[in-house]
């Protein structure tokens, strides 16, 4: 497997806290980090002026026991771990909140929020739940209203051409990302799954300019590096949030590459650029039906399935892992038609269930190990 | 085939005495046997002849119109009609303890529940390239008026654990043994169980939505696959109370209708639909009037004669007259009892409501907690459903005014917006019929109304409202038994109400 480099590290430093060093020093330059959850948030909008977005995440979570007394220890781990670290002050540097009613669970978070601990700045974006051209013009309307209000509330610019400009930035952050993300596609790559996901992570919970020069930096220092030799298996990983590279640590600790992510938090096909053909709301709008797969959309399985099969072929992959975090019916339901459309392709699948912090890995590692066997790998 | 026939009668010969002891109790028999007052005997004898008749009339007119092969298809193919066949015996249950016009409000409900059924039946299997198949919350005043057929796929599911409540297991499992999440909600898992066994008859379209939640939601991919059939999903916004999200989902609606008259043979019919908005004004008219002599102390009726009549007159034949005149019955019967003097529930000591569905396998505690406690249900969440009426002036304001009884009905608006929407009802009908105690059904797979039972909690102590937090599952028996559900009410009258038991 390809090493460890300085630069990696740095990603997975930038993950041990919400509050990052990179997140800190654009505070301090008075900057505004935005936190948001859900991939339907068009990050390039809270890139605009001096906002920049934080994608929510609670690693080194030790347990929920505040939270659970709220929302139910039946409810999905990833909502209960972000309500104990807002409960616990973990949130206290993120100055506005933009949730999306994705799933129950989400919802419910909202509203415990703001029951517990009401944010300054709070706002919930109606994402409706299939595209047509009038659910386009209702998003594109709930994008104005949030900008309104953001624009309002923190007195940034939100015109046309600071929105345009940060649509730039933000397709130059995509770009530099995902020229990383093509190396996956060698029978060689050059980073296994965790390092990659190490480095979107990081990104997603950092403001970008300032973690761009670490993403630029990598790309060099991969260009002159061998590629991983003598893998077993090559994976593609899918499911809803996975924010912890040490859950695809694992995976590959079994000999297997992850070479594909297509979930909340992967980079496929959610890392992809803003196409801006007038006005820059509207396009943020498109994109933001474009770059998700959720099964919260309901006319989007055939869309979704057929995003993981060409994925399979451009990538190599062998085999298609599909990770759900436990009490998630979103994902829990759709699986099951999932999993038997993949394999009536004869696409091997393994469907793992699990929590929002990595436990359990010795199941883990004999789960995989047994995929990859069953694969004859 | 074979093979689960022998199961079944090697388990059915296992359980013979416990089958036995059942069937007995629950049968006219035992009925007439204990029954002391002859005026009670008589509207019980007469319910349990109109109620076998409605089924004999379907029998007899089934042959004529599907062929004798074809009656012998329909119960080979959906061997759950026979579940059907147990009404009553849930009319015992109901019926226990019960006198004078309470018990025949009671038996009322459940006589409409046999015609909504027998009606559905027909539906379900007489035109079958002129039937749609609806999601439960997708009322299907449209379809109706689009001269189309239709049933509600979840409303199964829902009538067979309240008449049987382990009629879903053998589903439930199928799913789970698909893949479905466990941990989903039985509905959905019922559902998608009855799909997988091909339990259910197709049709020629779906109509869906995003609701009531996700689970719900996510099982139509794979109905739709499944089935094969063409599917359209409204979308209820998440932000539903505002001029705007009423014009996007009056589009939708709209969209629904040009999409129904493309892939059905069904064409909107403007007169038929008003004469549907009228039906559904005149019931919510007779609700409210219902609702209204609730509030006294001692209330007039209560438990299945309300929520048991909304469930099937309002959710799934809103169309038919005969709502209208079930209602019209119900609140006459309400009259009577106000008039003179006569409570539903001898000693009623306490009031509640339940949130969420009532308990549908186990729908006979109430019976139980009457007269155990002397404790009323007033009201339920299901039940709950205020808007204004439909505006009937024309196309538009019709669909409009419909789109607002989707988007405000039960377990929509509880699962969108703001948690005022869910927690506002609550005290609302606590404060509406003079409550004493809030009961949530704690349906272990509705993750939407577990999150909200630590705010509900803290916000009740505020306002020194008793709450008792029943834990069960929806459709599952197995998962907390019906003496473990007794036994939580029993702890929370005793120890939270010091409330003496009237049965000694």
């Amino acid at each position: 497997m390809p090493p460890h480099t300085h630069t990696i590290r740095v990603f997975e430093e930038l993950l041990e806290s919400p509050r990052n060093r990179l997140v800190e020093q654009a505070a301090e330059a008075g900057r505004i980090p935005i936190g948001y959850s859900c991939s339907y948030v068009p990050e390039a909008l809270l890139m605009a002026d001096r906002l920049f977005p934080v994608r929510l995440h609670a690693h080194g979570i030790a347990g929920t026991e505040l939270a659970d007394n709220y929302l139910s220890s039946l409810v999905c781990s990833y909502t209960r771990s972000l309500l104990e670290f807002a409960l616990d002050d973990r949130y206290d540097h993120v100055k506005g909140w933009v949730f999306v009613p994705s799933c129950a669970h989400m919802q419910r978070l909202v509203d415990n929020l703001h029951y517990l601990r009401k944010p300054a700045f709070s706002h919930v974006l109606d994402v409706p739940r299939k595209v047509s051209r009038a659910t386009l013009d209702w998003l594109e309307e709930e994008l104005r209203m949030l900008s309104d209000r953001l624009s309002s509330h923190f007195g940034v610019d939100m015109t046309d051409a600071s929105l345009t400009q940060a649509i730039g930035e933000w397709n130059r952050f995509t770009q530099a990302v995902r020229a990383i993300g093509d190396l996956r596609k060698r029978p060689d790559p050059p980073l296994t799954g965790a390092q990659y996901h190490a480095m979107v992570m990081a990104c997603l919970a950092s403001p970008k300019d300032l973690v761009l020069p670490y993403v630029e930096k990598l790309r060099k220092e991969l260009q002159v590096r061998d590629g991983a030799r003598g893998t077993r298996a090559r994976l593609m990983v899918v499911g809803g949030h996975l924010h912890d590279p040490g859950f695809i640590s694992i995976i590959e600790s079994q000999g297997a590459l992850v070479v594909a992510d297509r979930f909340c938090t992967g980079s496929l096909p959610g890392l992809t650029p803003v196409r801006v053909d007038g006005d820059p709301i509207r396009a943020l709008a498109v994109h933001s039906f474009e770059k998700t797969l959720c099964p919260r959309m309901m006319e989007d399985f055939d869309r979704r399935l057929g995003f993981i099969r060409d994925t399979v072929r451009e990538y190599r992959v062998d085999g298609v892992v599909l990770e759900t975090i436990k009490f998630c019916d979103l994902w829990g339901v759709d699986s099951m038609t999932l999993v038997n459309a993949l394999r009536a392709e004869g696409i091997p699948v393994l469907k793992l269930e699990r929590e929002y912090r990595t436990s359990g890995e010795g199941q883990l590692r004999t789960r995989v190990q047994a995929f990859i066997e069953s694969m004859g790998a | 085939m074979v093979e689960r026939l022998r199961t079944r009668l090697r388990s059915l010969a296992a359980n013979l005495a416990e089958t036995g002891r059942k069937l007995w109790q629950d049968s006219l028999a035992e009925y007439l046997l204990h029954e002391k007052d002859p005026g009670a005997a008589l509207i019980y004898l007469k319910y349990w002849g109109l109620n076998y008749s409605r089924i004999v009339l379907f029998g007899v007119e089934a042959p004529f119109r599907l062929g004798p092969a074809g009656v012998v298809r329909m119960l080979v193919h959906n061997p759950w009609i026979f579940t059907l066949l147990k009404v009553n015996r849930l009319m015992r249950r109901y019926g226990r303890g019960r006198t004078g016009p309470y018990l025949e409000s009671v038996c009322l409900a459940l006589n409409s529940v046999v015609r909504g059924n027998v009606d559905m039946l027909r539906q379900m299997f007489y035109r079958p390239e002129r039937m749609v198949i609806s999601e439960d919350l997708v009322p299907i005043d449209i379809v109706h008026a689009m001269g189309l057929d239709a049933y509600l796929i979840e409303g199964i599911g829902i009538m067979l654990p309240i008449l049987d409540s382990e009629a879903c297991l053998q589903y439930i499992d199928e799913a789970e043994n698909e893949g479905m999440n466990p941990d989903a909600c039985s509905l959905p898992k019922t559902t998608v169980g009855m799909v997988i066994r091909d339990h259910l008859p197709k049709g020629v379209a779906i109509v869906s939505s995003n609701l009531p939640c996700d689970a719900g939601a996510a099982s139509y991919s794979f109905i739709e696959r499944a089935y094969g059939l063409p599917t359209y999903r409204l979308d209820v916004p998440y932000n539903f109370h505002s001029e705007r999200a009423e014009n996007l989902f009056t589009e939708d609606v709209k969209g629904m209708i040009a999409w129904l008259e493309e892939h059905t043979p069904g064409r909107m019919d403007w007169d038929r639909f008003r004469e549907i908005c009228v039906n559904r004004n005149r019931i919510l008219e007779l609700e409210l009037e219902l609702w209204d002599m609730l509030r006294v102390r001692p209330a007039p009726l209560a438990s299945e004669a309300v929520w048991l009549s909304h469930l099937w007159n309002v959710n799934v034949t809103p169309d038919c007259r005969e709502s209208v005149s079930h209602f019209q019955k119900i609140v006459s019967l309400a009259r009577k009892n106000l008039e003179d003097g006569l409570p539903a529930t001898q000693n009623e000591r306490y009031r509640t409501l339940v949130w969420n569905p009532p308990f549908l396998h186990f729908t006979h505690i109430f019976n139980w907690a009457e007269r155990t406690y002397g404790l009323t249900l007033l009201n339920d969440s299901m039940t709950y459903h205020h808007h204004r009426p439909i505006d009937t002036s024309t196309p538009d304001t019709m669909l409009r005014g419909w789109g607002r009884v989707v988007m405000q009905g039960p377990m929509v608006r509880h699962t969108r917006g703001p948690a005022e929407n869910y927690l506002d009802d609550i005290f609302r009908m606590v404060k509406q019929f003079d409550l004493d105690m809030v009961w949530v059904a704690n349906h272990v797979g509705c993750k939407g109304g577990q999150a909200m039972n630590g705010i509900l909690r803290e916000k009740c102590r505020e306002k020194g409202i008793p709450l008792l937090i029943l834990d069960y599952d929806l459709s599952d028996p197995r998962i907390v038994s019906h003496d473990n559900m007794k036994r939580q009410v029993e702890h929370f009258m005793d120890n939270v109400m010091k409330a003496p038991r009237l049965d000694g």
